[in-house]
């Protein structure tokens, strides 16, 4: 219910500022966002699943993280065995990482409908902001965003012990988060720059988003891509 | 725990995270507008994927050409300050040389603004300067030195392109020294990820080909929210690392210029369509407008304004839409700079010296409306967002340039007040012994929160 309501209010929103700030891909996310699963009127054509290379970029770093429950696990254990895609967040953020999370609950929905994927992927978000986001803010942040689908996706909420836990997570991933000017800026406390990454099933990163193609469809397109490799290379391995 | 974090110490409710989201919405409305975050100052030929500076820009990176025998003859990225009310307002107050020379060209910024990457046309080098950490003093923090070897033949990288998390590096030459290019991309931390070679006639790689594929190399530019991306061609090693004079008395070295763009999906990196644009087209220039599906470009050789546009049809489709001054001279269009509005486009023609201004409000029909003698060359603009301060460089290639008393290298600071040009500054490059200055590219602290 809550997240068709935000969903509803980011069309009326994007509906109304249409006049001044028209974006066929906003429109269409909100669109999406409205109807609560993938549009069929993107703003361009998706190249189909398989039909393009996403060459690895480099290694996925673990480190200590903690779940909703406190309970510590390597980060890089999360990646294994399924295609992972990995956002950076904090749940402070007035800006970008709701409209994030927006993004990825659509793609869980998505992943939702498309059984023989669900269970190959998970969502991971991870805050790089762990003396505000504990485990029990996590927890609390993944109620108001998480699928309660049984077919949904896997999707965890992660934060860390602490900010000396969580600096070498976020130096690996190039994500460099400082205070802002204005410590009560009503879009947050930090300034970072908003990066989501997809990990192969054998912890490699095969593709870095931004906001603009944080796309459900387009991601769930690249995990397919990855799904189907996985599936050639099983194949090739067989046929030997 | 910090007592400003104890304060604000509750889970945010359903209710704030509500608020949260449409906030978030409404700045990511006007991100897809501006394509970072919101902007009220900055050159408008960055790549959409980079956050924007907020007031003035402070700084401004000069990558410069050594001269043998010049002060210490090697390339440099020179600072300049830009600073209101600084008493070294207009001054140089850096200076990072590489210590060599390998024809300093193009570069850019990583997406997160903290690195700024700078090439060698001649040696294909990359030299990654670390312009966060003090924005007023650039420090040298990785050199890769091994671009060729890497990237399985290609050479003379030139532009750097912010991608989310990587570089895109689009070269104009390769290993043999003629012009089949190729995109290179890269970690923003430098290491090598991939290369795609541009189609051609004989490997198309799909596209579709209007009349020729030619391979040949030069800009880059993502418009994201179409998911296209368009690239232009000029020449290789073999031709722009031989004086100028010779090449165009050389009917055969006249052949090996680019006469192509080429239009890809970006996401796949496919290219789709290969556009004939003959005449070296250079500079890709998207419009920064929500419904503005087009980008502007010059040819070299043919000194036209051409625009590429999806039609009402939906098809992408390319045609010449101005002349830059008289084609007949060859005044030598060189870089062009599309002001944020998408009105108005600055045009340098390196032969005479001058910038033409252009209303391009209707993008079918440009208009000249002014124009102004820089110097005795000039190559590069940069234009702040705002569109009120522009900026200018002189150098174009170490062996193109012009010689003698015409060879003036300078940087030279104007404000726009959408009539005319009106100086600020100038620094004079040979008096300062520093060499042939090439790209602009704007600093600011406020960038990174401090």
């Amino acid at each position: 219910m809550f997240r068709q309501l935000i969903a509803s209010l980011a069309m009326v929103l994007a509906v109304t500022s249409a006049g001044s700030l028209a974006h066929d891909a906003r429109q269409d996310r909100a669109a999406t966002a409205a109807s609560g699963l993938a549009s069929t009127n993107y703003a361009f054509p998706l190249p189909e699943p398989g039909s393009y290379k996403l060459p690895p970029i480099k290694r996925a770093a673990g480190g200590r993280v903690l779940d909703e429950s406190g309970r510590a696990f390597d980060l890089a254990g999360f990646f294994k065995g399924r295609v992972t895609v990995l956002a950076f967040i904090y749940t402070r953020c007035g800006d970008i990482c709701p409209v994030a999370s927006l993004q990825l609950s659509l793609l869980q929905d998505l992943a939702a409908t498309k059984h023989d994927v669900a269970n190959q992927i998970r969502l991971v978000s991870v805050s790089f902001d762990p003396e505000y986001d504990t485990p029990e803010v996590m927890a609390e942040h993944a109620a108001n965003w998480r699928s309660k689908e049984p077919g949904a996706p896997d999707w965890q909420f992660l934060t860390a012990p602490d900010r000396e836990a969580i600096a070498p997570i976020l130096a690996a991933y190039d994500q460099t988060i400082g205070p802002k000017r204005d410590p009560n800026s009503p879009t947050g406390p930090l300034h970072h720059i908003f990066r989501a990454f997809l990990v192969d099933a054998s912890g490699r990163i095969r593709n870095i988003y931004s906001l603009d193609f944080l796309d459900p469809r387009l991601v769930l397109n690249d995990i397919q891509t990855l799904l189907l490799e996985k599936h050639t290379n099983t194949n090739k391995r067989t046929a030997r | 725990m910090p007592e400003n974090l104890q304060r604000d110490r509750a889970p945010r409710s359903r209710k704030e995270t509500l608020y949260a989201l449409v906030y978030g919405v409404a700045v990511a409305a006007l991100l897809a507008v501006t394509g970072g975050v919101p902007a009220s100052a900055d050159e408008t030929c960055q790549s959409p994927y980079m956050p924007k500076i907020t007031g003035e820009e402070e700084y401004i990176y000069v990558w410069t050409l050594g001269i043998p025998g010049l002060g210490d003859g090697s390339d440099k990225v020179v600072t300049v300050d830009n600073r209101k009310g600084s008493p070294t307002f207009g001054k140089v107050i850096d200076v990072d040389s590489v210590g060599g020379r390998g024809e300093a060209h193009h570069g850019g910024f990583t997406d997160d603004r903290r690195f700024f990457w700078a090439a060698g046309l001649d040696d294909s080098k990359i030299y990654i300067f670390d312009v966060a950490t003090n924005p007023a003093n650039p420090k040298l923090v990785k050199t890769i030195g091994d671009f060729v070897e890497k990237s399985g033949g290609a050479a003379g990288p030139h532009g750097a392109y912010a991608l989310p998390g990587r570089m895109m590096i689009s070269t104009l030459s390769n290993k043999d020294r003629d012009g089949r290019a190729a995109l290179v991309e890269y970690t923003n931390d430098g290491t090598y990820i991939t290369t795609h070679w541009l189609p051609t006639n004989e490997k198309t790689a799909g596209a579709a080909i209007e009349k020729i594929a030619d391979g040949y190399g030069y800009d880059a530019r993502v418009l994201p929210r179409k998911n296209v991306m368009l690239t232009s061609s000029f020449t290789g090693l073999e031709n722009y690392m031989r004086p100028f004079g010779e090449v165009v008395k050389d009917p055969e070295a006249m052949k090996k210029f680019g006469q192509t763009m080429v239009l890809w999906d970006f996401h796949a990196r496919k290219p789709k369509k290969v556009f004939h644009v003959p005449g070296a087209p250079l500079e890709v220039r998207w419009a920064w407008g929500p419904q503005h599906n087009y980008a502007f470009t010059s040819t070299a050789l043919t000194s036209k304004l051409w625009l590429v546009y999806e039609d009402t049809d939906g098809q992408w489709k390319a045609k010449e839409v101005a002349d830059i001054g008289d084609p007949s001279k060859t005044p030598i269009p060189v870089d062009i700079s599309l002001s944020a509005d998408d009105k108005t486009l600055f045009v340098d023609t390196f032969m005479d010296g001058k910038t033409r201004v252009f209303d391009v409000s209707n993008p079918h029909k440009p208009k000249q409306i002014y124009e102004k003698r820089i110097g005795s060359q000039v190559n590069m603009v940069s234009q702040s967002w705002d569109g009120k301060r522009l900026y200018y460089t002189s150098s174009l290639l170490s062996k193109w340039d012009k010689t003698g008393k015409d060879n003036e290298q300078f940087l030279k600071a104007y404000t726009w007040d959408g009539k005319q040009l009106k100086a600020r500054f100038e620094i004079d490059f040979m008096a300062e012994k520093l060499g042939r200055p090439h790209l602009m590219r704007f600093g600011s602290a406020s960038l990174y929160g401090s």
